[in-house]
């Protein structure tokens, strides 16, 4: 079957960075990107229309041959785990440009060349149906995060860029030998083909592949203790970096998961399913508890990233219908709003140049227009009933009892710390007296930001109220996964 | 053994090619002191080999010369390699001829002979054949290593690496001779069939022969411990004859050991494996490790072709014929992405033998920085670049082979060698020029930068176009 849907979708931005370097000016560069972002994003949107959500299967599928002599397909296929991630993925790279629009200055060329790499990458990783596509995507996104991140960032850049390059680069080698080692054992590295014959590898085996798989999936998610690398990069990469970062780079991780370790490695995930619920938990509590002392405003939301991810990989592994459901739901839901939220904080440095929480206060007086929508992303980081955490944590919590109740307790516990740390950098931000520092300044938004953050609040709001959107997806895909890990 | 007769003389059409150049151009020599006719001359005889090694030589294999040279799909994938590898360092050599510093036509005779030598040692079936035409392609490199007379670095690096790699023949020939002691043969058939019925357990002088045969070749690809040579031969060398030594005698290296591990010590591979694990592992190890600290380019890619060579030699380990196809493959993305960067470095001059010239390169250079971006990432091993298929077949088959611990160290030490490659970079993207921005460069060097980048990428994105010539021996 040879359709020519998803790999379309995944190489149009590639197309706009070859447009890009080619024959764009400077000026025209971010043209270039806002057309071939909004370009993906159209074409995607017949993905959505006729997807068959009843069905668990692959959909749109894609297979050609590409090397021959080793028995390695270009196959491509969709379903309903992967498919709200292409959305996101195209979305957010939308709104990257819009970012960066005036922010950006210096070498915009290869500014937007490398933010339009990023999205062929993000989205042909959740549109890959092997192994190695996977694989190929997972690396290639490292090379524009890296560049963006040092190129383009704050003053600690050069650090960042590294530190995320190798923490990522050592994770994911290891999954090359469990790849590779899979590819010896079976000659095939196709997800379904494997989710068939994998589970049939000796436990002991299954359980040195995960260990190899999770070095990378946990670098990526970050869980704890390898999160470090995640505070540094968010916080010094450009606006439209840390929006990837925390929307896509961090979903990749866990979709890791459910794409690998889940269905082709079960008697392993039994294994491993104890020290993974406490890692989760951890995380929970641990990166919540360090997110409330943050001073620096990017820092605090990327700390937050650890105790929300936390989340997301609890529910994953609780095995639990609502669980996992709600896992996937919340890594769209942290993707939507973390990328809402940096890129609030990156509009207003963009006039204030600095980060700290205490040059703020009173923001609301001369802004009120930004502060209603960091209250709206706020409250929904926050987890407030009717925004689209709510239902994510709701369903994740619901598992988490249901598996062992003190998880539901440590999950409940990082909800109440959750609220704590959001709404009180809202109240040291917007509320109270108008701090000096800020006297003067236009903090007011434009019309191009607005038209930046209405599409994020428009989804936080439609998902609080209708989960279903994405949930409607899940059940069936998320059946069968279970089915297969649950003994 | 019978004479050469003209049918034999066909199978060395490619070699007799360059030699026949190599002495029009010494006969010329005076006339031809300026202008670029040694450089065309060179490359022409280089690209009539290669396609003479394609076309027109007879499909199957063949032997000739009483069987001492071989033709096959093996002599003929490094043959091609070694001619493109031969062209593009001429071409690299455009500026370092200029002036009266260095003869032209010599110099250029020079490479044709060292060519020639590596084209032999791809297709000998002898240990013999072998040896000599190994000797030809040191011998010229000794020479062409100290071909800037005036300068000492170069003088002295000449004399280093003549000093070590006589050590290193020494090796090879006592290896040869004890085998030849043990089987009665020096013919790779012969050896085969002598030592199906003896091992190691029978004959405890075998093992001291097949360890210095491997480690004599071990040292032509210099891989640790027989590494020393190479910083200082390539850091003093000129930096056109250092790319050439970096891709095309580690290349011919690679085939020889290939051939002799697979064909003439094919039945010991369990021997041969354990050699060839330790010296793979060791140059990995001080490969990635002591190119951290490295600051001279010409030092840094030397420490990096000895981590390369430890790479390259984990799909030998196995003895299997899929893992020396995998080793050519190694070997064919290595050459171009290797004289892909040393054509930068060239290509920026002064400026581009030490790291700091990097300061700033993407702001000034766009597009260089981006070639360099390429084959740094190639150097790496991250896709979709050729570099990361090398090293997915070359891990593929280690695993294969069982040593799944040394497929992790390798991995964990292309992280490591990672850091250097990247730090480059970071120079080139984030930091602010600290030089004006570097001359342009001859158009001949721009043809090298585009051809290797070819290769990188087509190789990244379709490998399978070049891999379906790989063909083990």
């Amino acid at each position: 079957m040879t359709g020519y849907h998803l790999t379309a979708t995944t190489f149009l931005p590639l197309v706009g960075a070859v447009l890009i370097l080619l024959v764009g000016s400077e000026r025209r560069a971010r043209w270039i990107a806002l057309a071939a972002t909004v370009a993906t994003l159209a074409v995607s949107v017949p993905l959505y229309r006729y997807f068959d959500k009843a069905s668990s299967a692959l959909q749109f599928v894609e297979s050609r041959d590409w090397i021959p002599s080793w028995n390695i397909a270009y196959s491509m296929g969709v379903d309903g785990i992967s498919l709200p991630f292409i959305f996101l993925s195209s979305v957010l790279s939308v709104l990257c440009v819009g970012a960066s629009w005036s922010a950006i200055q210096s070498r915009a060329r290869e500014f937007y060349a490398a933010l339009l790499v990023a999205e062929t990458a993000m989205i042909g990783l959740f549109a890959a149906s092997n192994l190695f596509l996977f694989y190929i995507f997972w690396e290639v996104m490292i090379v524009p995060l890296f560049l963006l991140i040092g190129g383009w960032g704050g003053p600690g850049r050069v650090y960042a860029a590294v530190k995320f390059l190798l923490f990522t680069l050592a994770g994911s080698v290891l999954m090359l030998v469990g790849m590779v080692a899979l590819y010896h054992t079976f000659g095939t590295l196709d997800f379904r083909a494997l989710a068939q014959v994998g589970p049939s590898l000796q436990p002991g085996h299954q359980a040195w592949l995960f260990g190899a798989f999770l070095a990378a999936f946990a670098v990526k998610v970050p869980m704890f203790p390898v999160h470090t690398w995640l505070p540094d990069a968010h916080t010094e990469a450009p606006t439209a970096g840390s929006v990837i970062l925390a929307g896509i780079l961090l979903k990749m991780g866990a979709y890791g998961f459910l794409r690998v370790s889940l269905p082709i490695l079960p008697e392993a995930v039994q294994l491993f399913v104890r020290p993974m619920l406490v890692i989760s938990a951890i995380a929970i509590v641990y990166g919540a508890y360090v997110t409330l002392i943050q001073t620096d405003v990017k820092r605090l939301i990327a700390f937050s990233s650890v105790s929300h991810m936390g989340f997301v990989t609890l529910g994953i592994f609780t095995l639990d219908r609502s669980g996992v459901e709600g896992a996937v739901l919340q890594m769209v839901n942290h993707g939507v709003i973390s990328a809402a939220l940096f890129l609030c904080v990156g509009m207003i440095y963009e006039r204030t140049h600095t980060r700290e929480i205490k040059d703020y206060g009173g923001v609301a007086k001369s802004a009120p227009v930004y502060s209603t929508f960091l209250a709206l992303f706020c409250l929904a980081a926050a987890g407030f009933p009717g925004l689209n955490s709510f239902v994510g944590e709701f369903l994740i919590v619901g598992g988490a009892f249901r598996t062992q109740a003190w998880l539901g307790a440590m999950a409940v516990w990082g909800v109440v710390l959750g609220t704590t740390y959001m709404v009180w950098l809202f109240y040291r931000m917007v509320m109270g007296e108008m701090n000096p520092g800020l006297e003067g300044l236009k903090l007011e938004l434009n019309a191009r930001e607005v038209a930046t953050l209405a599409p994020l609040a428009l989804l936080a709001l439609c998902l609080g109220l209708y989960p279903e959107l994405v949930l409607s997806y899940l059940h069936a895909p998320v059946a069968e996964l279970l089915a297969g890990v649950t003994p | 053994m019978n004479g050469a007769t003209t049918s034999d003389l066909v199978l060395l059409v490619p070699e007799l090619i360059l030699i026949g150049m190599a002495l029009a151009l010494i006969l010329v020599a005076r006339r031809i002191r300026r202008g670029p006719a040694a450089v065309v001359g060179t490359v022409l005889a280089a690209l009539a080999a290669a396609l003479v090694s394609v076309w027109f030589l007879p499909n199957g294999a063949t032997t000739g010369f009483g069987g001492m040279i071989a033709l096959d799909g093996y002599s003929q994938f490094f043959k091609v390699l070694i001619a493109a590898t031969l062209a593009m360092a001429a071409l690299l050599s455009v500026r370092t001829t200029d002036g009266e510093q260095v003869p032209r036509a010599e110099y250029h005779a020079l490479l044709l002979l060292a060519a020639t030598g590596m084209m032999l040692a791809a297709s000998a079936l002898d240990l013999l054949t072998l040896y000599l035409a190994l000797e030809l392609m040191t011998l010229c490199s000794y020479v062409l290593v100290g071909a800037t007379v005036e300068n000492p670095m170069s003088n002295e690096a000449a004399i280093k690496y003549f000093l070590l790699a006589s050590f290193a023949s020494a090796l090879l020939l006592y290896g040869i001779s004890l085998t030849y002691g043990v089987t009665g043969s020096t013919d790779f058939a012969a050896i085969t069939s002598a030592l199906s019925e003896q091992g190691v357990s029978a004959n405890p002088l075998l093992l001291v022969a097949v360890g210095l045969v491997t480690a004599g070749l071990a040292f032509k690809i210099a891989a640790v411990p027989f590494h020393a040579w190479a910083p200082d031969a390539y850091q003093g060398a000129p930096p056109p004859v250092a790319a050439f030594l970096a891709a095309g005698a580690k290349a011919a290296g690679l085939a020889a050991l290939g051939r002799v591990c697979l064909v003439a010590f094919g039945s010991q591979a369990q021997v041969l494996s354990v050699f060839l694990a330790g010296f793979a592992a060791l140059s990995i190890i001080v490969g990635s490790v002591v190119l951290l600290s490295q600051t001279d380019m010409k030092r840094l890619l030397a420490y990096s072709s000895i981590s390369h060579a430890g790479y390259a030699l984990l799909g030998l380990i196995g003895g299997a014929p899929e893992g020396a196809s995998a080793t050519m493959t190694y070997a064919f993305f290595y050459v171009f992405m290797t004289l892909g960067t040393f054509g930068v470095i060239i290509a920026l001059g002064e400026r581009g033998e030490n790291l700091d010239g990097y300061h700033g390169l993407a702001a000034q250079r766009p597009g260089t920085a981006a070639l360099m971006l390429l084959f740094l990432l190639s150097l790496t091993g991250i896709p979709p670049t050729a570099g990361f298929w090398a090293k997915f077949v070359v891990i593929g088959s280690a695993v294969r082979a069982g040593y799944t611990e040394l497929a992790v160290l390798a991995v964990a030490c292309s992280v490591v060698s990672a850091f250097i490659y990247m730090r480059v970079v970071v120079l080139m993207y984030m930091r602010e020029p600290q030089a004006p921005a570097p001359a342009r460069f001859p158009v001949a060097v721009s043809a090298v930068l585009a051809l290797a980048a070819l290769v990188t990428l087509i190789g990244g994105i379709a490998p399978g176009r070049f891999v379906v010539w790989a063909v083990p021996p």
